[in-house]
């Protein structure tokens, strides 16, 4: 949650920071991009106070013997599930921020690009046991994955 | 010479012959392009330079390029200044093309595309003569037993048909190379061939007018080096509208007519056929293709009906097949062609035979019509708000406002279009504005879920079920079915996964 505040905060600075500097410079543009500005700041303070903290509240996960489910979306839920026996790879993945707060977001990739599940933010420690555990799933389960 | 180890052979000598011909024929028009007029004309030496490289690639690439097919795996290695040298599995090879473009076809050539799903590991043998390409699709055609003693029989014929190639320029020697007489084609079953009435359900079309367009600019930028300049003609005529009406009147028919035309180029002698378990596409006029598509690939087939065609039923069919890139054909099987026709052909198209685009399809909860008339209501509304704030012309901002006596038609032909149930082994979903696309899809083929619920979806109930699949676009979604049909839907397609679902969809609401 610390995690996806600080992404957005970082976001929020990149892009109102690179608008703002054209607002400021290129005085041409101002009757332009000043609308855009004020709307883009909402969308951020909206996405700073209220996104993290309900995101984490609805994000629930599972690896279970015959498939991954996840939950996850704000506004927008999302179920997502997959078979153990559709798995192609299993990656882990932990930036640069997500060390500092020693997380780490699961990966489990199948055929089809857009049937890959994304599990944000777990902790380095139970990360490791559950790809673990989900290679060894995989490896005993018959099937050719598409 | 063992089955194990291979010759490797060589593209055709008439690829040289190409070569030089494409030599000629650069020089001819960087001649013209020097001499027709005072000062040079680019575009014809720009084309003169380009045939000029081309000729000396296809030099090149002649000498270079070495290929052997083996028990096991396919090898290519080319390249002059960077050698490359390409391997992939039999069992991971997916489709063997052919095509070829209209001189190397007088020539005897065809071009070979071994695909395999991915780019990077996709062969292309440019070019080899007709017989040898016949017989490379035969070889590695999907059930052509891999483990026969075929490349031991094949493979010597073959390759000294080659070698015979090299050492014996004439064209009638090589035609006889590659005769393998264990390989008898097994018996072709003609599915579909081109009709007369596809011809003008293909000229029809919204498409029409970017057709004109694309004519207009063709000849402009064609008649530019002559001197003509046609967007100046057109502005010149500006001022008679009588004229201007006249003119683009007369165009419609000639850009129907160029669409027809260019339709039976494309399509000529097209036919489909099945042949043992591939099925098979040929056709066109200068530029020939031949698809092989294997029914082992085969996880189901769509239905793509635009919508100002609608009444005619016309319809467009697509295989959807695995282990092809989502963005690589290969789907489109059929061209436009009436429904009925063309679902008579979806079941002879289909390894099994069944006739799931035909099913009836549940209808979706009301509260999809009411969300769709909302969006076509709230999104001009928005961005004629959106517009406010900018500084334009008083009239600009009501202008997304006009959109809204389209949107509405358009929401509810949305709506209607809406559907999806389970019928036998397939699992079909409808949807569409513009174009209503029906898929029916195997159950077997479905890889994963995906539930979608936004905030107002929570509240009425509805959820946007998402198909995830590795074939044809990777990915089909069925929007705002109700909640238990969706479960329903789940439970139906893949019974092994429904009850873990429902149990936690119950737990997380």
């Amino acid at each position: 949650m610390l995690w996806r505040t600080l992404q957005t905060l970082l976001w929020a600075v990149g892009v109102l920071g690179i608008l703002g500097a054209i607002w400021y410079f290129a005085e041409v543009t101002r009757p332009w991009v000043g609308p855009v500005l004020i709307v883009l700041a909402v969308i951020y303070a909206v996405n700073l106070t209220v996104m993290p903290s309900w995101r984490y509240r609805v994000h629930r996960w599972e690896t279970t013997d015959d498939a991954v489910y996840t939950l996850t979306g704000w506004i927008t839920h999302k179920w997502q599930i997959v078979p153990i026996s559709r798995i192609q790879s299993i990656d882990t993945e932990i930036g640069p921020l997500q060390r500092m707060l020693g997380i780490a977001t699961i990966t489990v990739t199948t055929a089809s690009s857009d049937g890959n599940i994304e599990i944000e933010g777990v902790g380095v420690a139970d990360a490791e046991t559950t790809v673990d555990r989900l290679r060894e799933i995989t490896a005993a389960t018959v099937g050719d994955a598409t | 010479m063992t089955s194990v180890e291979q010759e490797w052979r060589r593209l055709s000598v008439r690829v040289v012959h190409l070569g030089l011909i494409r030599l000629a024929m650069s020089s001819v028009s960087g001649y013209l392009g020097v001499t027709l007029r005072d000062d040079p004309v680019w575009p014809l030496l720009a084309g003169a330079a380009f045939g000029l490289l081309g000729a000396v690639g296809d030099l090149v690439r002649w000498q270079t390029t070495r290929f052997r097919i083996t028990a096991d795996v396919v090898e290519m290695r080319t390249g002059w200044i960077a050698r490359k040298h390409r391997t992939v599995g039999r069992d991971r090879i997916r489709s063997v093309d052919s095509s070829a473009r209209l001189i190397p076809r007088l020539l005897g050539l065809r071009t070979v595309h071994i695909g395999s799903g991915e780019t990077e590991s996709s062969f292309k043998l440019d070019a080899l003569d007709k017989a040898g390409a016949e017989s490379v699709q035969r070889e590695l055609r999907a059930d052509a037993p891999v483990a026969r003693p075929g490349p031991a029989t094949t493979g010597p014929a073959a390759a000294t048909g080659a070698e015979s190639d090299i050492s014996e320029m004439s064209p009638t020697e090589s035609g006889s190379l590659a005769e393998p007489g264990d390989l008898a084609e097994p018996a072709e079953e003609s599915i579909a061939r081109l009709r007369r009435s596809w011809i003008w359900l293909n000229a029809l079309g919204a498409e029409a007018p970017f057709t004109l367009i694309a004519m207009v600019f063709t000849l402009h930028w064609a008649l530019r080096p002559f001197g003509v300049d046609l967007f100046a003609a057109i502005r010149g005529l500006s001022g008679h509208l009588v004229l201007l009406t006249v003119l683009a009147l007369l165009a419609i028919p000639v850009a129907f007519a160029v669409r027809a035309v260019s339709f039976v180029v494309d399509n000529w002698r097209f036919e489909l056929v099945r042949s043992g378990g591939t099925l098979i596409t040929r056709h066109g006029l200068f530029t020939t293709k031949t698809v092989q598509r294997s029914d082992a690939r085969t996880r189901g087939i769509a239905f793509a009906e635009p919508l100002l065609t609608r009444r005619l039923g016309v319809t467009t069919t697509k295989l959807l097949l695995t282990g092809s890139a989502a963005g690589e054909g290969g789907g489109d099987i059929l061209p436009r062609i009436r429904l009925p026709e063309a679902r008579d052909l979806a079941a002879r198209i289909l390894p099994d035979g069944a006739r799931p685009l035909e099913a009836p399809l549940r209808r979706h909860p009301r509260g999809a019509l009411v969300r769709r008339i909302g969006w076509s209501l709230y999104t001009p509304a928005l961005l004629a708000g959106a517009l406010l704030p900018f500084p334009l012309p008083g009239w600009v901002w009501p202008l997304p406002l006009l959109l809204i006596p389209v949107t509405v038609p358009l929401a509810v032909v949305a709506y209607r279009s809406l559907g999806h149930t389970v019928h036998g082994d397939y699992l079909v979903v409808r949807d569409g504005a513009l174009t209503r696309k029906t898929v029916a899809l195997q159950n077997r083929a479905v890889i994963g879920w995906s539930l979608e619920q936004s905030l107002w979806q929570r509240w009425a109930g509805r959820m946007t079920v998402g198909v995830a699949t590795a074939a044809g676009s990777r990915h089909y979604v069925s929007p705002d079915m109700g909640a238990d049909q969706a479960l329903a839907l789940i439970a139906e397609a893949t019974p092994h996964l429904a009850d873990a679902i429902i149990d936690r969809e119950v737990s997380a609401c």
